[in-house]
């Protein structure tokens, strides 16, 4: 391959992150959920969703407890999608991280808004399927126009915010959450002051589970103990999750100037496809989406401190994915620890990889490597963090995403005070 | 006997139902001048309630009822229209 | 050094005609592809017209095994981009696949088959507990998005970014948006870039009933899309595919690949006001066009015609020309602006990537397509809107806007030979 990627010159900002909110199964803030991911707690399990309980599948990390009224105005339970309410209110939470207002910013040009969503409102869709054709035309409501389709949640953000900035959605497989961060940074650089990113998914509904029941990927596993676990020999496939993440990346001297925490900065990206559901070539559609990550980021193999599997649960995807991660970091790539926190919780769709940069932050913060719950015994030549977290000293974190659709990504992010190097 | 008049508390559980909008009937009498917009109810909401009216009372309201601004001149229009109907 | 991002390839599906010459055809005479719906039975809709395409999807010449498994609006654009490539003289063998990238655009997806089927597992909307027995295994397809660029990536062995974008009414115009940035950022040297939809199903046209978006000018369908005229009450639905194939100016070059037009710029911002309303200012579209043209260094008065949104609303009317005289000024009223929805409809997410397709068809032929069914002047659009018959002109920058549910405002600006380039 012939590089001729643009590097960004001095004078382009760089892209931090200096605000995360989390709405996971796990955690419904970001505290409890790196606390969570820190101890390894496992939340799959049985699904109580209504209509649900006859579908052959069994267990998914359900956010529970969540109060969506104590975070967003109440009209938006009836006028959205959960799909939203989770995006939204870890919107809330993420800025508030930031410590940027809502409401009328000064210039409300200067921060957009993108999403990445992969599942859409199929919950508020069925609902207004069902009136539709049990009772008629008249019957659908005047919110389906503005609740199901995949931009929802970049429009309500936006609105409710008063966020003008360029806005977006990448309607993706998981993948296109690393790619919507990657596309605020992108943002970033070419001069919007913040945009508020991430994805949040809401698939746990009856009409929305009997379409992901096609996904040869999926785990239909009775036991929640062993539905989900990559990398071993007992790999079955993957679970379903719902919640994601937002976060906040803003040009790092506007949040220097304005007194933000700048908790890491964006460093690279690359994304690949090679085919839908063929992981014997997501091997070098993964390498080459690393090599081009790194290479956007100025890093070294070495340099990567630990890296967030994308861990699909499948073994020919976990094979490929392995032997992807030795093939673009060299030797380095059986010694640097490897991790994968969404064990525990599920694979939130576009929501899950945002969630492991939300992790790879928490942990570079907090010095320990997070572990892989429910995997003891891998079948691979990778040192994965698995029973218990690790004491390290992460300064650069890479995230691996790859989707169902045949996408690959690669993300480098760096703690704050490494970023200048 | 059926009513054909559409009274503030049917509007306030149109508002909570339709578009997840709660207020008090007695306060959206006492203040049925105050536009929709500032008790929360957007022009989606409106065109929601009319189509509840709609069907529940089998008949068409005229078009200017999605346009109405406040509480009271929506249910001014609508109870006319009702009752001219009835 | 900046990269310039050149168009080499269009391909379109659209209401009337599938092809580049029966669309353009369509287009410069004036003729309107709107009619009573019949792709499914309206009885009981508000509005039970639309723009349809007849479609045959066999008749092209693909591999018929990836085509019958896809959805209608995945095969408009596997059709589209077929030509597109087709007519770029690229060989995509040749090219090196991870710098081929592929960004298409979708308002609604899959939905029309979510629909379809929805219908066999809940017993016809009878139950919430639904039957996976007999649902189709490949319903997966439908429930992602990402099929479509997915699908669309492996026509062509795409290897590089590949990204399904959908922001409502803009995603077309988007989609162009982030392949222009994708090659002129240097993370690949192609982008199969475009949009599809095919929205006419009964879920969304009823959803378009209830906040009564759409004409239900019934029956008078030929009639039915009357952008910017005092008569307008909705748009009419359409549907289709539009494909575009872009390249770095380069390598286009270097090739010899003939050169329709460049990417001049785009913008794209939200009006954080309302889901579906609109301001009377037009703020924040024509902050999205100011944008546009500073990054082409462009003087308003160098536009020579506005692709309108023009969908026929009262409100959309009316803020599109708000927006268009706030940022061209004076030269607002000298410069025409059409909405091709008069004719082909508004096809959701699709319709941006047609109209930036008309937008290249209209430079290579030097002709403003009209706004067909224009007849009565609306005080409050008060711009020359080319009434219903197309216009010679000399072109060469042209500019494509949109609007859509979110408060997405989007602007890209096309140059041709001639115009201003960076």
């Amino acid at each position: 391959m012939t590089k001729r990627q643009t590097k960004p010159n001095r004078r382009t900002p760089r892209a931090a992150i200096t605000g995360i909110g989390v709405i996971a199964p796990n955690g419904l803030r970001t505290d409890a959920y790196w606390k969570a991911v820190g101890e390894g707690l496992v939340v799959l399990d049985g699904i109580t969703r209504d209509g649900c309980g006859h579908l052959p599948l069994r267990v998914a990390g359900e956010v529970r407890g969540f109060d969506a009224a104590s975070l967003i105005e109440e009209r938006f339970l009836v006028q959205t999608d959960p799909f939203s309410h989770f995006a939204m209110a870890a919107a809330q939470l993420a800025l508030d991280d930031a410590g940027i207002a809502r409401g009328e910013p000064p210039e409300p040009f200067d921060i957009g808004v993108i999403t990445a969503a992969g599942s859409g409102g199929g919950e508020f869709g069925q609902r207004e399927l069902q009136k539709l054709w049990g009772q008629g035309s008249r019957y659908v409501g005047p919110y389906q126009s503005i609740a199901w389709f995949y931009a929802a949640s970049t429009g309500q953000i936006s609105i409710r915010g008063g966020f003008k900035g360029p806005c977006g959605v990448v309607a993706s497989d998981e993948a296109g959450g690393l790619d919507a961060v990657a596309h605020a940074a992108r943002a970033v650089r070419r001069g919007t002051g913040a945009v508020v990113v991430g994805g949040a998914e809401a698939p746990l509904a009856p009409y929305s589970m009997v379409c992901q029941l096609g996904y040869a990927e999926l785990s239909t596993a009775e036991d929640p103990a062993r539905a989900y676990r990559p990398f071993t020999k007992g790999a079955c496939g993957f679970v379903p999750a719902e919640g994601g993440a937002m976060l906040v990346v803003e040009d790092e001297n506007r949040a220097r100037e304005r007194g933000a925490a700048v908790r890491a900065t964006v460093a690279g990206h690359a994304a690949t496809f090679t085919g839908a559901s063929r992981w014997d070539r997501s091997r070098e559609g993964l390498a080459h989406a690393i090599r081009g990550a790194l290479d956007e980021a100025g890093c070294a193999p070495e340099e990567i401190d630990v890296v967030f599997a994308d861990a699909l649960g499948v073994p020919e995807a976990d094979r490929a994915e392995a032997l992807a991660i030795t093939d673009a970091l060299g030797e380095y790539g059986a010694k640097v620890p490897v991790t994968a926190p969404k064990t525990g919780i599920g694979r939130a769709y576009c929501g899950a990889p945002v969630l492991d940069i939300a992790a790879a932050v928490l942990a570079m913060e907090h010095r320990l490597i997070p572990p892989t719950p429910n995997v003891f015994d891998i079948c691979h030549d990778l040192d994965l963090v698995m029973s218990r977290a690790r004491p390290a000293e992460p300064r650069t974190a890479l995230v691996l995403s790859r989707g169902l659709m045949g996408s690959n990504a690669a993300l480098v992010v760096r703690r704050a005070d490494d970023s200048a190097r | 006997m059926l009513t054909t008049q559409v009274t503030y508390d049917e509007l306030a559980t149109l508002m909570k139902r339709g578009a997840g909008v709660t207020v008090d009937p007695r306060e959206l009498e006492r203040a049925s001048d105050t536009p929709f917009g500032i008790l929360g109810l957007d022009s989606l909401g409106l065109l929601g309630i009319v189509g509840e009216l709609e069907n529940q009372y089998g008949r068409s309201l005229p078009p200017d009822s999605e346009r109405c601004r406040t509480p009271q001149e929506f249910l001014d229009l609508v109870n006319s229209t009702l009752k001219a109907g009835a | 050094m900046t990269r310039r991002v050149a168009v080499t390839g269009i391909g379109v599906v659209a209401p009337g005609g599938t092809g580049t010459t029966a669309f353009w055809n369509l287009l410069a005479d004036g003729r309107t592809a709107t009619r009573g719906i019949t792709l499914f039975d309206p009885a009981g809709l508000r509005s039970r017209i639309a723009a349809e395409c007849d479609f045959d999807p066999f008749a092209h010449g693909l591999d018929p095994e990836p085509l019958q498994h896809a959805d209608r609006y995945i095969q408009f654009a596997m059709v589209a981009a077929a030509e597109a490539v087709g007519d770029s003289g690229l060989d995509t063998v040749t090219q090196d696949p991870w710098r081929v990238a592929v960004s298409l655009g979708s308002a609604v997806g899959g939905t029309t088959r979510l629909e379809h089927d929805y219908v066999k597992v809940s017993a016809g909307g009878q139950r919430w507990d639904v039957d996976h027995r007999g649902a189709d295994p490949q319903l997966h397809r439908a429930f992602s998005p990402s099929t479509l660029a997915s699908v669309v990536a492996e026509q062509f062995g795409a290897q590089g970014p590949v990204q399904t974008v959908s922001t409502g009414c803009t995603s077309g115009i988007d989609a162009v948006g982030y392949a222009f940035h994708t090659i002129e950022e240097g993370r690949a040297d192609i982008c199969i870039a475009g949009a599809a939809d095919s929205p006419i199903s009964p879920i969304t046209m009823a959803c378009f009933d209830a906040i009564k978006a759409t004409s239900d000018n019934n029956d008078d369908p030929e009639h039915a899309s009357k952008p910017f005229d005092a008569r307008r009450n909705g748009f009419v639905m359409g549907e289709g595919a539009a494909v575009l194939v872009l390249e770095e100016y380069e390598h286009a070059r270097a090739r010899g690949a003939h050169i329709y037009c460049e990417i001049g710029g785009y913008a794209t911002y939200g009006n954080a006001y309302h889901m579906t309303g609109l301001t009377s200012e037009g703020l924040e579209m024509a902050r999205a066009i100011d944008s546009t043209l500073d990054q082409a260094r462009l003087d308003p008065t160098l536009i020579d015609y506005v692709n309108a949104h023009g969908s026929g609303t009262k409100q959309n009317d009316r803020h599109e020309t708000a927006a268009v005289k706030r940022s061209l000024g004076a030269h607002a009223y000298d410069t025409p602006m059409s909405s091709i929805k008069s004719m082909v409809g508004h096809s959701l997410g699709a319709i941006g990537a047609i109209e930036v397709v008309a937008c290249v068809l209209a430079l290579k032929h030097q002709v403003v397509p009209p706004t067909a069914n224009y007849e009565t002047p609306d005080p409050e659009c008060d711009l020359d809107y080319v009434p219903r018959t197309a216009r010679e002109r000399r072109l060469r920058n042209v500019l494509s806007v949109g609007s859509g549910f979110g408060g997405f405002q989007s602007a890209v600006l096309l140059t041709g030979a001639g115009g201003r380039t960076r």
